[in-house]
C-alpha cells in the first residue's frame, strides 16, 4: 500500500517537473530570434521604399569617410606638390604626402576596402533587381540599375587610377585590380586574378554608357539632382575617364553633350541645366546649385568629424598648408582671385577652408563639378589643336573667380602652353578636390619633391614603385589568385 | 560559571553511576578551538573511543562529557584533522584542532551539484575564498593568478577593474571568447567588459564582493565541464558564496587600506638631452638629403619665469600614488532550520594612473530554510553599485594609437615644454593642442593637464543578482530542485570632453550618455537521485536549463555647448546625435543528465550528457549534443596495495581518465548566422545596406578533450601530487573567416566553421606540509602547466588571420596553420649596419635590405648592402617572429606560521613566449616625441656596433612605428613575487578582554618584484586585453601597479 502511494506521488512530482519545463512552441520562439534593429536579407527587396533605400545605400557606401566622404580626395591632393604637411601624422595622410606607404598602411587598406564595399553594394542591387525586381516597375528598376552601374564605374575608376599603373604608360596592358561584377555574400570566390588596366577601363565605359541610357534626365529637386546620378552625371564622368586615356575625341564627344556652346556662357541644355555659379556660395551655402553635378551630402545625422573629416584636417586642425612653391605661389592664382576666399591665412601659411572650418562639418563634398568638365573639355580641345575653344573654356573658368585677370598671350598661343595653363587652372580650381596627383599620373609626370623646414618628401619618378598605391595587404593574404 | 559546571558534573556523575558499572566515570569539560584562529569551534563531535558515548560542542566550542578515566576522547570535525585525546586525571581539556590539509575529503562543487574529491574523476581545482579576500583587487578573478594548475591568469595592465585574461588550458577558440563560463551560485553571469565607452573599462565581475566568496572551483576537463555543454569550451569557474551555518551569530569586520604606485617606468630624456637628440635627427635628415644645414635646429630649450630651464617630468602629471580602502562587515548564523549570511562592502580604490577610480557598494543576503523534512528553500540576493572612472589610458583595446592616451602622452611629450604658462593658465594653442615652447614644430598632442582636468569617462553599474530555489524530497534519495535566478545589470556610461580645450575644442565640447540594460534570467530544474547500498553508490541527475540574455542600450551624444559652463550631457547643447543604440536577445535551452557510480570506494565512473540549443547559431544547426565519460581507480584502496611495503610512503594512489566533447557557440553577436541589412542615412535619405554576410550553416565549435591523470598521497598525505596530461582537439572553429576585401563584404569576414587547433600539455600540482614542528609550520603548494597550442587548419586554403592592434598597420599577430594562435608577426630585422647606421631588414628571399628614411640623389630608401636598389620591405616580407602564448606557467604559494605570526610568499611565473614590445617603438620614435635614455646609444660613427639606428627625423620605419619589426620582439619569461604578506593574530586572551572574538592584522605587498629580461613595462601586458588573435602585445599602455596594503580582520 505504502509503495503504491509513493509511485502515485512520484508520477505527480514528475508531472510537476514537466510543468516547470517550457513547452515546445516556446522553444522555437526562444531559439529562432531575429534582430529588431536590422533586416534579414530575405525581406530587403520587398517594398519600393526598401529598394530605394538600397540605392541610397550605394551612395552612402561611396560617401564612406575613406572614399568620397573626403579622405580619398585628401590622399590624391597631398601626394601632389601643392600641400605641405604639418603634423607628420600617419592617420591624417602623412604617408600619402610622403609617398612612403606600404601595402600594410592604413590608408591603403581602408581605401581599398571602402571602394570595393561600394562596388559590392552596386552588384547586390543590380543582381537583386534582376532577380526580385517585383516591388517596383521596370522603368524604375532600370533607373536604379543604372545608378548602381554609375557608382560601380566611379568606384572602379577611383581604384584603377591609384592602385594600378597609369593607362597611358602602356595603353592599359599592366595588370590592375580584380574586377568583380557579381554580388558577394558567401565565403566563395576569394581568389580572383587582376584584370588589366584596359579591361577595367572597358568595364567603366560600358557601365557609364549603359547608365547614361537608363538614368533619368533629372530629378524632382535640386538636392536629388546633386546627390543622385542622372544622364549628365554619367556624361560628365565619362569626360574624366576618357581624359585619363587621352582619348580626346571621346572627351569632346561627351563634353559637347553638357557643354554645347563654343563661347561663354556655357551651360547644359539637356537634362539638368548645369552651369557655373558663384564660387564662394557653392562651397559655403548653395550646395545643390547646378554647378554641383554630383556631391555627397552632409547633415547633422550623417556627417564626419575628427580625422574622418577632411574639413577637420584641412580647415579646423590646419594640418596641411599651401606650398608656397606650389600653386599657392603661382601668378595665375592672383591675390584678387575669389578662390583665395576658400583659404585662411594663419602665421603666413594658407590653409584650405573649402570644406569648412568648424564642427559640425556639413559642407557637401563635390565629386564632379561643372568647372571640371569645362577644363576636361578644354584640355581635350587644346590637344586637338582647337585652341580658341580651349582658351574660351579656360577663361570661362578663371574669369568666374577672377574677372580682371588676363592670360598672357603666350600662355594661350601654343597647345603646350595652353595645356600648361589648363593644368594650372585645374590646380587652382580643383584644389583639395582630389585631382592633382592623378593629373600628374595620367601624364606620366613625376610627383615633385616638396619640403618644409622639418619635413621632406622626395620626388617620385614614374618608374618608381611608390608612384602608385600598393595593393592592400589584406587582399594579398586572402586573394591567392591575385 | 564554575559552579554551574561543578553542579553538572555532580549530576552527571551520580546519574551515570547507575547506568555504567564497568569504570568509575566522571565528567570532563573543555573547549575545542581552531588551532589557526584560536576561535572556539561549535558543533565538533566528541566520542569516547570504543563506546557510543558522545556529545557535540556548543556555540563557543565548549563541551562536557562523562568519561571513564584512562579512556580516549576522539574529537572530529569536518575540515579538520581528528584528534585522539587520552584522558588522564585532569577533568578539563583544551583541544586545538588543525585544519585538515588533506584534500581527499574535500567537497568539490561540480556542475549542478557537488562531489567529494575522492569520487571525482575529472580535472578540477579549488581555490578557497580566504585566498582572495584580502588581496587588493577590484574583482576576485584578478586574485587567482598562479593558484591553480592549468589556469593562466594575467592582468593586461594596471587600469582598475580591467578584466584579467583567463585561459583554462590555453586558447580554445580563435574568434569566440576564450574566457571561461562564470557561474555564481548556479547562475551563469555576464562577463567581459560591459562599458559602452572604449575609454573606461568595466568588468562585471567587479560587482561580486571578493569577501563574499566561499570557494572558486575551476572545472578543466570535458568530463567535468560537459554538463555545461556548449557553454564550457573554455572551462568553467563555479563561484560559491558564503552561507550561514547553524550556530552562534558571528559578526566580522575586514578592512584594508592600500597604496598603489606605478612600476618600471622607462627613464626618459631630460630637457637638454631631448633638444640635443631631436636636433641631431633633424641634422641627419638634412645631411642625408644633401640639403643645406643652415638653421637646422628645430628644438630649443625654454625657460620658466624664474629663469630656470623647463624640464617637465610628465610622469608627475599622469601618475600618482593611489590610496585605496576597503571595508566588509558580515553577519552570519543560524538555527537548526534557518541559516543566513549577510554582508556589506564598501570599496574605494584609486589607481596609480591619475583619475582612475573604482568604487563599490554592495550588500548580499543569503538564506537557507528547511520548511520540513521534505522541503528546503534557498534564496540569495546581491545588490551593488560599482563606479569606474578612467581617463583615456591608451591601455584598452583599440586605444593604443590615440594621441589622448595617458600612457603614451607621458612618454612622448616634450620635456622642454611646460604644462602651465607663467600666468598659471594652461599651455595650449588656439586649436587646443599643447603649446610648443620654443620648439619650431607643430605637435598634434594635447596638454594632458588641461585634457584630464576637464574631461571624464565613467561607467557605473547598478546590479541585482538574485535567486530563489527549492528542493523537494520526493522519495528517499530522490530530490527535485528548481532555481530561478536573475542577473539584472544596468550600466550608465558618461563621457564628457571640455569645450575649452583638448580634443573636443573643435566641436565646442562633447558629452555622451549611454545606458545599457543587461537582463539575464535563468531557470534550472534538476532531479537528483543518490543511493548507497553496500558497496555500491549510485547518483543520477537529470535536468533542464533555460537561460535568456536580453541586452538593450541607448544613448546620445551632444556637441556645441551653449556655454562652457555646461559639463554634462543634460546641459544645453547645439547638436544631438544618437549613439550606442543596440537591442538584442539570445537564449540557451538545454537538457542534461549525469550518472555517477562507484563500487567499493575504489572504482569510479561518471557519464555526462547535454543537449544544447543556442539562438545565435544558424537555422540549420541550433542544437548540439555534448557529453563525456570518466573513470577512476583508487589503487591504494586495493588490499594488495595496502599490504605492499610502498604503501607506508605512498599512502594514496588514484588514477583517473576522462574523455568528452564540449562545444562552443558563445558568439558575441546574437545574430551572427544571419545575412542582415542595416539602415542608415545618406544625407537625409534613408538607406539600406548589407551589414553582415551570414551563414545559415553556422554551427558549434566542438572540442574533444582527453584527460589522464594520477593523484598521489605521500607520507600520510603530507605531500599530495596531482599529475594530469590533457589533449584538447578543437574542430569546426568558428572563424571570422577573412574574405578578400575586393569582395566588399562588411568587415571582410564571414563567420564560418572552419579550422582546427589543439592544446595539449601536462599539469602538475604539489601540495606539501613541508615543516610542522611545534609552533612552526610551512605549507607550500606548487603548480606547473606545460602547454602547446597549434593551429592545424584555417579557412579557405588556410589563409592567415592577421591580428591588428588598433590600426591595420600594427599587424602584430598572425594566426597561421602550424603555429600557435596569434603568433607575433612582422618584418625580420638584423640589427643596424655598422657602416652607415641603417636598419637592416631581411626580405622574403632572405636578402639583407638596409633602410634610410631620407636619401639624397642616387641613393635609395631601400637598398642592398652594396648600395643597389632593393624592393621596399612590405607585408609580403613579414614572417612569424615568435609564439605569443606562454608555453609554461604556474605558481608557488608558501605559507609560514610561527606562533601568532603568519607569513606568505606567492610567486607566479610564465614563459616560453615572446612579446611585441610596441612601446619600444614609441620610445625610439623619431618624430617630435621624447625618447628613452637608451636612445643615447644610437649609431653616430662608422664602425659603431649598436642596435639603435642612426637618428633621422620623422623616420617611422627603422624602429617599427609603422609596421612591426623583429627588433621589438622580446622573450617574455618572468618570475613575479605576486604577493608577500605578514600577519599577526592577536592572542585570544588579549582580545577577549577588549570584547573581540578574534583579530588579525596584516601587511602585504602585491606585485612586489619581478625578475625578467623583458624591457617593457610588464611581461603580462596585453593591450588587446582578451583578444585571441592578438595576444602578447604591449603598445603605449600603462604598466602594472605595485600595491602595499595594511589590513585588519576582526571577529566579534
Amino acid at each position: 500500500m505504502k509503495k503504491y502511494i509513493s509511485y502515485r506521488r512520484l508520477t505527480g512530482y514528475l508531472g510537476f517537473a514537466a510543468l516547470l519545463s517550457l513547452s515546445a512552441c516556446d522553444e522555437d520562439k526562444l531559439l529562432n530570434t531575429s534582430p529588431p534593429t536590422s533586416l534579414s536579407s530575405a525581406y530587403v527587396f520587398d517594398t519600393p521604399d526598401r529598394v530605394l533605400g538600397l540605392v541610397n545605400g550605394i551612395y552612402k557606401g561611396v560617401k564612406s569617410a575613406n572614399f568620397y566622404g573626403g579622405r580619398y580626395l585628401l590622399y590624391l591632393d597631398v601626394r601632389g606638390e601643392d600641400f605641405i604637411n604639418v603634423t607628420s601624422n600617419v592617420y591624417t595622410a602623412y604617408e600619402s604626402w610622403n609617398n612612403s606607404y606600404s601595402s600594410g598602411s592604413n590608408d591603403i587598406i581602408s581605401l581599398w576596402a571602402s571602394a570595393y564595399s561600394a562596388i559590392n553594394l552596386s552588384n547586390i542591387l543590380i543582381d537583386g533587381l534582376a532577380k526580385n525586381g517585383t516591388a517596383i516597375d521596370a522603368t524604375l528598376a532600370a533607373q536604379y540599375t543604372a545608378e548602381a552601374k554609375f557608382l560601380r564605374a566611379l568606384s572602379y575608376y577611383s581604384l584603377v587610377t591609384i592602385y594600378a599603373r597609369p593607362y597611358n604608360e602602356n595603353n592599359g596592358s599592366s595588370p590592375a585590380i580584380p574586377l568583380r561584377l557579381s554580388p558577394e555574400t558567401t565565403p566563395e570566390n576569394n581568389g580572383l586574378k587582376k584584370s588589366t588596366v584596359a579591361e577595367i577601363y572597358a568595364q567603366i565605359i560600358k557601365d557609364l554608357n549603359e547608365a547614361e541610357a537608363a538614368l533619368p534626365e533629372n530629378y524632382s529637386t535640386p538636392l536629388l539632382n546633386t546627390t543622385r546620378a542622372h544622364k549628365n552625371t554619367a556624361r560628365a564622368l565619362k569626360t574624366r575617364v576618357f581624359l585619363n586615356q587621352k582619348n580626346w575625341d571621346k572627351v569632346i564627344e561627351e563634353a559637347v553633350k553638357i557643354v554645347p556652346q563654343t563661347t561663354a556662357p556655357y551651360s547644359a541644355t539637356a537634362g539638368v541645366k548645369h552651369q557655373l555659379q558663384n564660387i564662394s556660395q557653392i562651397f559655403t551655402s548653395d550646395f545643390t546649385s547646378t554647378e554641383s553635378i554630383l556631391s555627397v551630402p552632409f547633415t547633422s545625422l550623417d556627417s564626419y568629424g575628427g580625422q574622418s573629416s577632411i574639413a577637420y584636417i584641412y580647415g579646423a586642425n590646419s594640418e596641411y598648408y599651401l606650398n608656397p612653391q606650389g600653386i599657392g605661389g603661382d601668378s595665375q592664382f592672383s591675390a584678387t582671385d575669389a578662390r583665395r576666399g576658400l583659404l585662411k591665412v594663419t602665421s603666413g601659411r594658407s590653409f584650405l577652408t573649402k570644406f569648412g572650418t568648424a564642427s559640425p562639418f556639413l559642407n557637401y563634398i563635390p565629386v564632379i563639378r561643372y568647372s571640371e568638365i569645362l577644363l576636361n573639355y578644354a584640355e581635350a580641345t587644346a590637344n586637338k589643336g582647337q585652341l580658341t575653344l580651349a582658351a574660351n573654356l579656360l577663361k570661362a573658368v578663371h574669369a568666374r573667380s577672377d574677372a580682371n585677370y588676363t592670360f598672357a598671350e603666350s600662355a594661350l598661343a601654343t597647345n603646350t602652353a595652353l595645356i600648361n595653363a589648363i593644368w594650372k587652372e585645374r590646380r587652382i580650381e580643383l584644389l583639395g578636390e582630389g585631382f592633382r596627383s592623378n593629373d600628374l599620373l595620367r601624364n606620366n609626370l613625376p610627383l615633385p619633391a616638396k619640403s618644409s623646414s622639418t619635413l621632406v618628401s622626395g620626388q617620385v619618378s614614374p618608374s618608381a614603385e611608390n608612384y602608385i598605391f600598393p595593393i592592400s595587404n589584406a587582399e594579398i593574404v586572402t586573394n591567392k589568385l591575385l | 560559571m564554575k559552579h554551574k559546571y561543578f553542579a553538572t558534573l555532580l549530576y552527571v556523575v551520580f546519574s551515570l553511576q547507575t547506568l555504567l558499572s564497568v569504570a568509575q566515570d566522571r565528567t570532563v569539560t573543555g573547549t575545542v578551538r581552531d588551532k589557526s584562529s584560536g576561535d572556539g569551534l561549535p558543533g565538533v563531535s566528541l566520542i569516547i573511543k570504543g563506546s557510543n558515548n558522545g556529545t557535540i560542542t556548543d556555540q563557543d566550542g565548549k563541551f562536557s562529557i562523562s568519561a571513564p578515566s584512562g579512556g580516549i576522547l576522539v574529537v572530529s570535525f569536518v575540515g579538520f584533522n581528528s584528534v585522539e585525546q587520552p584522558l588522564n586525571n585532569s577533568n578539563s581539556y583544551n583541544i586545538d584542532l588543525a585544519a585538515d590539509t588533506r584534500q581527499l575529503s574535500e567537497i568539490i562543487v561540480v556542475g549542478y551539484g557537488t562531489q567529494t574529491k575522492a569520487e571525482f574523476t575529472g580535472s578540477a581545482a579549488r581555490i578557497t575564498g580566504t585566498a582572495v579576500k584580502d588581496i587588493p583587487v577590484q574583482s576576485f578573478d584578478q586574485a587567482l593568478a598562479g593558484r591553480a594548475a592549468g589556469v593562466s591568469i594575467a592582468q593586461p595592465n594596471g587600469v582598475l577593474n580591467n578584466p584579467p585574461i583567463i585561459r583554462i588550458r590555453g586558447i580554445n577558440s580563435i574568434s569566440l571568447s576564450s574566457y571561461p563560463l562564470i557561474v555564481v551560485d548556479g547562475i551563469p553571469i555576464n562577463t567581459g567588459n560591459v562599458s559602452a565607452d572604449a575609454n573606461v573599462v568595466n568588468n562585471p565581475l567587479g560587482d561580486i564582493n571578493p569577501a563574499d566568496i566561499e570557494s572558486i572551483d575551476v572545472l578543466k576537463d570535458a568530463a567535468s565541464t560537459s554538463i555545461y555543454g556548449s557553454r564550457a569550451a573554455a572551462g568553467v569557474l563555479l563561484i560559491t558564496t558564503k552561507r550561514g551555518k547553524e550556530g552562534k551569530v558571528k559578526v566580522s569586520y575586514e578592512g584594508w587600506t592600500g597604496f598603489s604606485t606605478a612600476t618600471r617606468l622607462p627613464k626618459l630624456l631630460n630637457s637638454t638631452q631631448f633638444v640635443a637628440i631631436k636636433n641631431e635627427a633633424v641634422l641627419n635628415s638634412r645631411i642625408l638629403a644633401g640639403t643645406s644645414q643652415e638653421g637646422y635646429e628645430t628644438f630649443f630649450p625654454s625657460n620658466n619665469a624664474d629663469g630656470s630651464l623647463v624640464d617637465t617630468r610628465w610622469y608627475d602629471y599622469l601618475y600618482r600614488t593611489g590610496v585605496s580602502h576597503n571595508h566588509n562587515v558580515s553577519i552570519t548564523g543560524g538555527s537548526k532550520s534557518t541559516s543566513y549570511f549577510f554582508s556589506t562592502n564598501f570599496s574605494d580604490q584609486k589607481g596609480f594612473l591619475i583619475d582612475n577610480d573604482f568604487k563599490r557598494k554592495a550588500v548580499r543576503f543569503n538564506i537557507d530554510h528547511e520548511v520540513n523534512s521534505r522541503l528546503k528553500l534557498r534564496a540569495s540576493i546581491n545588490y551593488n553599485t560599482t563606479f569606474n572612472k578612467s581617463p583615456n589610458s591608451g591601455s584598452l583595446p583599440n586605444n593604443a594609437q590615440l594621441i589622448v592616451g595617458a600612457a603614451r602622452m607621458a612618454l612622448t611629450l616634450a620635456p622642454n615644454v611646460a604644462p602651465y604658462n607663467a600666468d598659471g593658465s594652461y599651455n595650449i594653442t588656439p586649436t587646443g593642442q599643447i603649446g610648443n615652447g620654443n620648439n619650431k614644430i607643430v605637435s598634434s598632442y594635447y596638454n594632458p593637464v588641461s585634457l584630464l582636468a576637464l574631461s571624464r569617462y565613467t561607467s557605473e553599474n547598478d546590479r541585482i543578482i538574485g535567486s530563489f530555489g527549492a528542493t523537494l524530497k520526493l522519495l528517499k534519495g530522490l530530490d527535485l530542485t528548481t532555481t530561478y535566478a536573475i542577473d539584472r545589470l544596468r550600466t550608465e556610461n558618461v563621457a564628457f570632453l571640455s569645450p575649452e580645450n583638448g580634443s573636443s575644442s573643435s566641436t565646442k565640447g562633447q558629452g555622451s550618455n549611454v545606458t545599457g540594460l543587461r537582463n539575464n534570467w535563468n531557470w534550472t530544474s534538476t532531479l537528483n537521485y543518490d543511493r548507497r547500498s553496500g558497496k555500491h553508490h549510485l547518483a543520477l541527475l537529470a535536468g533542464y536549463d533555460v537561460q535568456k540574455f536580453e541586452n538593450s542600450s541607448w544613448g546620445a551624444y551632444v556637441t556645441q555647448a551653449a556655454d562652457i559652463y555646461f559639463n554634462d550631457y543634460q546641459g544645453s547643447w547645439g547638436v544631438i546625435n544618437p549613439t550606442g543604440n543596440s537591442l538584442e536577445a539570445k537564449a540557451y535551452l538545454s537538457y542534461f543528465g549525469r550518472l555517477n557510480y562507484d563500487l567499493n570506494d575504489r572504482y569510479f565512473f561518471t557519464a555526462n550528457f547535454r543537449r544544447d540549443g543556442n539562438s545565435a547559431l544558424g537555422i540549420e544547426n541550433k542544437f548540439g549534443n555534448f557529453g563525456g565519460v570518466s573513470a577512476g581507480w583508487a589503487l591504494s584502496e586495493e588490499s594488495f596495495f595496502k599490504d605492499a611495503a610502498i604503501s607506508s610512503t605512498l599512502n594514496s594512489v588514484k588514477f583517473r581518465a576522462s574523455w568528452g566533447r564540449v562545444g562552443n557557440g558563445n558568439l558575441s553577436n546574437a545574430y551572427g548566422s544571419q545575412e542582415l541589412y542595416a539602415a542608415s542615412l545618406y544625407g537625409s535619405a534613408a538607406t539600406w545596406a548589407i551589414s553582415q554576410a551570414g551563414n545559415p550553416r553556422l554551427g558549434w565549435e566542438t572540442s574533444e578533450q582527453t584527460n589522464i591523470g594520477v593523484d598521489l598521497g605521500l607520507l600520510k598525505d603530507r605531500v599530495q601530487v596531482e599529475l594530469t596530461w590533457f589533449n584538447n582537439d578543437v574542430n569546426g572553429l568558428i572563424l571570422n573567416a577573412p574574405q578578400s576585401p575586393s569582395k566588399g563584404i562588411p568587415g571582410n569576414v564571414i563567420l564560418s566553421n572552419v579550422g582546427s587547433l589543439y592544446n595539449r600539455g601536462i599539469e602538475l600540482g604539489i601540495n606539501a606540509n613541508i615543516i610542522r614542528k611545534g609552533d612552526f609550520s610551512w605549507n607550500a603548494s606548487f603548480n606547473y602547466t606545460g602547454i602547446r597550442n597549434k593551429v592545424t587548419a584555417l579557412a579557405d586554403g588556410n589563409a592567415d588571420v592577421i591580428g591588428s592592434t588598433h590600426t591595420a598597420v600594427n599587424a602584430f599577430n598572425v594566426t597561421r596553420v602550424g603555429e600557435s594562435v596569434g603568433s607575433l608577426y612582422g618584418a625580420k630585422t638584423d640589427g643596424v649596419n655598422p657602416e652607415n647606421g641603417r636598419r637592416i631588414f631581411i626580405n622574403a628571399k632572405g636578402e639583407k635590405v638596409q633602410f634610410s628614411h631620407v636619401v639624397g640623389a642616387g641613393d635609395f630608401r631601400y637598398s642592398y648592402l652594396d648600395g643597389t636598389r632593393a624592393p621596399e620591405i612590405s607585408a609580403a616580407d613579414y614572417d612569424v617572429l615568435g609564439n605569443a602564448l606562454p608555453k609554461w606557467y604556474g605558481g608557488l604559494v608558501n605559507n609560514f606560521k610561527y606562533k601568532q605570526f603568519d607569513f606568505s610568499v606567492n610567486l607566479t611565473y610564465a614563459g616560453g613566449n615572446y612579446i611585441m614590445n610596441g612601446t619600444k617603438a614609441t620610445l625610439r620614435d623619431q618624430r617630435f616625441f621624447n625618447n628613452y635614455t637608451d636612445i643615447l646609444d644610437r649609431w653616430t660613427t662608422p664602425g659603431q656596433v649598436t642596435d639603435i639606428p642612426r637618428l633621422v627625423y620623422n623616420d617611422q620605419t627603422s624602429n617599427g612605428n609603422n609596421g612591426p619589426i623583429s627588433a621589438n620582439v622580446e622573450k617574455g619569461d618572468f618570475l613575479r613575487v605576486q604577493n608577500i604578506g605578514l600577519g599577526y593574530t592577536i592572542p585570544t586572551g588579549l582580545i577577549n578582554r577588549i570584547g573581540l572574538g578574534s583579530a588579525r592584522i596584516y601587511g602585504q605587498v602585491s606585485n612586489a618584484f619581478i625578475f625578467t629580461k623583458y624591457t617593457g613595462s610588464d611581461p603580462e601586458s596585453s593591450v588587446n586585453s582578451n583578444s585571441n588573435t592578438s595576444p602578447g602585445v604591449e603598445l603605449n599602455s600603462i604598466g602594472q601597479a605595485r600595491n602595499i596594503t595594511f589590513g585588519i580582520n576582526v571577529g566579534f
